[in-house]
């Protein structure tokens, strides 16, 4: 039995398709990498599991529970913690009040107290390296400090599933580095992840799996090394007249210039 | 049946006065994200302005309109600059009770002024009207009717044709973007809340006609260009001649229900409001927000 | 330049205290003085018709102000309706003691519950809506519940109600006081606790408090509840404190403004902000009000009064005791920069 069953899901938007027929599983122990080009419906699909979307028709379901159409907080005390994009810290309060937030409202068993939670929050973050600036208001934190205070806030949940959505977006290489560190240790900790990229080395250094969303559907699901190489991936990323001129002729003799290099998608000249 | 036919043309007639009302209110709130609670204070002053020109000097009415226009104009422009301006880009809430604050001032100066006694404006054509078979159409509401579509055609038309108009609709859409090609925000934010009240003040001076006025009659119409926003769509000029033309219709119904009377029109204002945020929130025509 | 805001000298703030606890000491005890047996016992006299009448009004602020600030300034909902909820009080009160012939006591544990069971069927749909179209669409609400009551016969219509009246100053007093001193407690219990903090993740950003868990609809509805019974209290006292009551005097939009403006000016979202704020404005708006021409003059100040604070002191004065800020010119020439055009 998969831990998060996704079905035939789809919704639309006014004129838009923003996902058709969406159908996919997630296992305990998953690192899912959902990839694919900008307006694909990564997010939206998102939001449809966690709750602040009603898919149209298709269900979601979690440990065999229908939990599509459900409020977002009862989807969120049943183990599914999720960041945001463009992150949404409550301003007025500090790093450890934030992180606090999450172990607070979104545990599944009992009721914290704030005395409590706000210990709990300084377990986490320590896992995700925040732990000496937790008196800071959050005002005050870099980007990549914000986005791992998100993490914190869900992971102060205990959740079993973790969405995380571009967490890496803006992060320099050595950001990235660090943040990719600390989705190991996360997952370490148990947690399935289900995370939505754009950095190509995030999804091949770290997941187990790769979806591909295009035009709201999914086109491909499979080990990330494939699911790159895959012609149709390349081309909903780089069109389709470039995957045709990567593709090898099909009678034509090896070429006189020898071993061309074909970029794949997500690789750049200079990695 | 002729009694219902009555009925709708009066609804269409009252319509046109919240036409009046809502146009200006809507421009502001479109363009500058701001509810000017003290939009009915404006009309108000409009409507003491014709009633002032037309006691003391005999002027028509109808023809005094411009001048309510130009008055307000100017009166719009000095407000936004000098104060409203000043809070544009603080929450909400602020803005709100700005313009309440604003409102307070307007009617308290209008009753030193003028006191509270009813003032009202009876031109010669007072009483009389347009009579087709067994329905009457007041001539008095038949001009304001008619002023109210033409000030929709010359908004549509500001906005539509001309550069200040598009400036205007740039800087509604994206106020960086507008900065960035060149547009002078401050003096483009006070014009728009300036043509806002203008046109205020023409709803001030055709309510004149048909109804006493005192300086907190202006307080009700506020809500109800709120409601008829809701109810029209924010957005285009049209939407709101469609909110205003229906909520006209659906006062003039709705007080005519046995149980209720004039006494609630705010009460139907609300429960339309509502109704339209519950069901349909971006109302009859409104672009999706 | 973060470094140069220091909360106001500790010096200025002790004394602040000290000058707040002996006011407050006046306050409770003085009123003690215009009963029989202090005077048999030779004490002055402290407090006259006038120091009563301005004081419980003071206090009604504060409840006032306080409420609005559980569901305005805490949970980030500001409501323009709250008014009803007063009127709703002040009209069970009237209803059940001079229709129905209740006692004042029983009528009194009525109010609250009746305005708090208006405030779940009106907010359950209303509180979906956000901004400005929850503050007009309260507004509404405010006003169509005036409208009403004035056209129904049996609550009195235009004319409005009368009461039995029942002469006592001091019980009103401390009637009024009492439920101010409810009012700020419920605040600060609130705000210490799991109910408080979820409302501050719905102010704060509503839909990161719904993805970690919170309630939303069910914090939202519970907060405009408490609002509408610590108000709906306050107007059922003001009804036999005032022995009349109609559209007028118990539905008054400007009212709901001033609660707004009492709460923001003191400080929103914190627990002695409205306090300050009410205590404030209700004694600047009396002054106003008994010097002279009367009524005009006091709504040109109060409208003068709100746009200057608006313009210049948008977190409230509670922030230059609560550590955000000094007192200083900067400080009003920033505020003017982060939100002018």
């Amino acid at each position: 039995m998969s831990l998060l069953a996704v079905r035939d899901v789809s919704k639309r938007f006014g004129g838009v398709n923003a996902l058709a027929a969406v159908t996919f599983n997630v296992d305990q122990g998953d690192v899912l990498g959902i990839i694919g080009p900008n307006g694909a419906g990564k997010t939206t699909l998102l939001n449809c599991i966690s709750g602040l979307y009603r898919p149209d028709t298709g269900d979601i379901e979690w440990e065999a529970e229908t939990i599509s159409g459900m409020a977002p907080y009862r989807i969120a005390r049943l183990g599914i913690g999720r960041t945001f994009q463009i992150v949404r810290p409550f301003p007025s309060m500090t790093v450890r009040e934030n992180t606090a937030m999450g172990a607070l409202f979104g545990r599944p068993h009992g009721r914290l107290q704030p005395g409590a939670a706000l210990a709990e929050a300084d377990e986490v973050l320590d896992l995700v390296g925040l732990g000496e600036k937790r008196h800071y208001p959050v005002l005050r934190l870099t980007v990549p400090d914000r986005k791992r205070l998100e993490v914190a806030r869900a992971l102060a949940m205990r959740p079993r599933l973790l969405l995380l959505d571009e967490v890496m977006a803006g992060l320099n290489h050595v950001e990235v580095e660090q943040a990719l560190e600390m989705v190991r240790r996360v997952r370490e900790s148990g947690v399935t992840i289900v995370l939505i990229e754009h950095v190509m080395k995030v999804i091949v250094g770290i997941c187990n799996r790769a979806l591909v969303l295009n035009f709201g559907r999914t086109l491909v699901e499979g080990p990330p090394a494939e699911v790159l190489k895959d012609r149709r991936v390349i081309e909903a990323y780089l069109g389709e007249r470039y995957a045709r001129s990567q593709e090898p002729p099909s009678d034509a003799p090896p070429t006189v210039e020898g071993n061309q290099h074909h970029p794949r998608v997500g690789e750049s000249n200079e990695e | 049946m002729s009694q219902f036919t009555q009925q709708v043309i009066l609804g269409l007639l009252l319509g046109g006065v919240y036409v009046a009302v809502a146009l200006g209110f809507s421009l502001v709130w479109g363009i500058l994200n701001i509810v000017n609670l003290a939009h009915g204070a404006l009309v108000i002053v409009g409507a003491y302005i014709t009633w002032d020109l037309f006691t003391r000097l005999h002027i028509d009415p109808f023809l005094s309109l411009p001048v309510d226009a130009l008055a307000l104009f100017v009166i719009g422009y000095a407000l936004q600059r000098g104060v409203i301006n000043r809070v544009i880009r603080a929450p909400l809430l602020f803005t709100f009770l700005l313009t309440f604050g604003i409102n307070l001032v307007i009617v308290s100066l209008l009753l030193l002024l003028f006191t509270a006694d009813f003032r009202s404006v009876t031109p010669s054509y007072s009483g009389s009207g347009l009579q087709l078979g067994s329905i009457t159409i007041p001539y008095i509401r038949l001009g304001g009717l008619l002023v109210a579509l033409l000030l929709a055609g010359v908004l549509w038309a500001i906005l539509n044709r001309t550069r200040v108009g598009a400036a205007i609709l740039a800087v509604g859409a994206d106020r960086d973007a507008a900065q960035l090609v060149g547009v002078d925000l401050r003096h483009i934010y006070a014009l728009t809340f300036a043509i806002g009240a203008a046109f205020a003040g023409v709803a001030g001076g055709i309510i004149s006609t048909f109804q006493s006025i005192t300086p907190t009659a202006g307080d009700p119409y506020t809500l109800q260009a709120f409601a008829v926003v809701i109810l029209g769509g924010l957005g285009r000029v049209s939407a709101t001649v469609a909110g205003g033309l229906a909520f006209g219709l659906i006062e003039v119904l709705g007080q005519s229900t046995p149980g209720l009377g004039s006494g609630y029109a705010n009460a139907i204002a609300f429960v339309v409001l509502v109704m339209v945020l519950i069901v349909r929130p971006r109302g009859l025509l409104g672009r999706l927000a | 330049m973060t470094a140069a805001e220091r909360r106001l000298p500790s010096r200025v703030r002790r004394s602040v205290v000290a000058i707040a606890a002996v006011a407050l000491a006046f306050v409770i005890l003085a009123p003690l003085t215009s009963i029989d047996a202090a005077q048999q016992a030779g004490l002055p006299l402290l407090t006259d018709k006038l120091w009563f009448r301005i004081a419980t009004t003071v206090a009604m602020f504060v409840v006032l102000a306080s409420g609005w600030n559980i569901i305005g300034g805490l949970t980030g909902y500001a409501s323009f309706g709250n008014v009803a909820f007063f009127g709703l009080g002040a009209y069970t009160v009237g209803v059940l003691v001079q229709n129905l012939g209740w006692p004042f006591a029983l009528a009194l544990v009525a109010a609250p519950g009746v305005a708090a069971v208006f405030a779940l069927i009106i907010g359950l749909p209303l509180l979906r809506l956000r901004g400005h179209y929850f503050a007009v669409a309260t507004l509404g609400v405010g006003v169509a519940v005036g409208e009403v009551v004035n056209n129904v016969g049996a609550l009195g219509a235009s004319t409005g109600l009368f009461l039995p009246i029942v002469r006592s100053d001091l019980i009103f007093f401390y009637l009024m006081l009492g439920t101010a001193v409810l009012a700020v407690l419920t605040t600060w219990i609130i705000l210490r606790t799991r109910f408080g903090y979820g409302l501050l993740a719905i102010r704060e950003n509503e839909e990161a408090a719904a993805v970690i868990g919170v309630n939303t609809t069910f914090y939202k509805v519970a907060a405009f509840c408490v609002a509408a019974a610590l108000t709906g209290l306050a107007g059922g006292i003001f009804a036999q404190w005032n022995s009349f009551i109609n559209q007028e005097n118990v539905f008054a939009i400007t009212d709901n403004v001033q609660m707004i403006l009492m709460a923001v000016i003191g400080g929103a979202g914190t627990v002695l902000g409205p306090v300050a704020g009410a205590i404030a404005l209700e004694l600047i708006i009396q002054t106003l009000a008994g010097g002279g021409s009367g009524a005009v003059y006091s709504q040109i100040g109060l409208g003068v009064l709100l746009a200057v604070c608006i313009i210049f002191i948008p977190r409230g004065v509670i922030d230059f005791f609560g550590g955000r800020s000094r007192l200083s010119l900067r400080y009003f020439r920033q505020t003017l920069r982060e939100t002018s055009a």
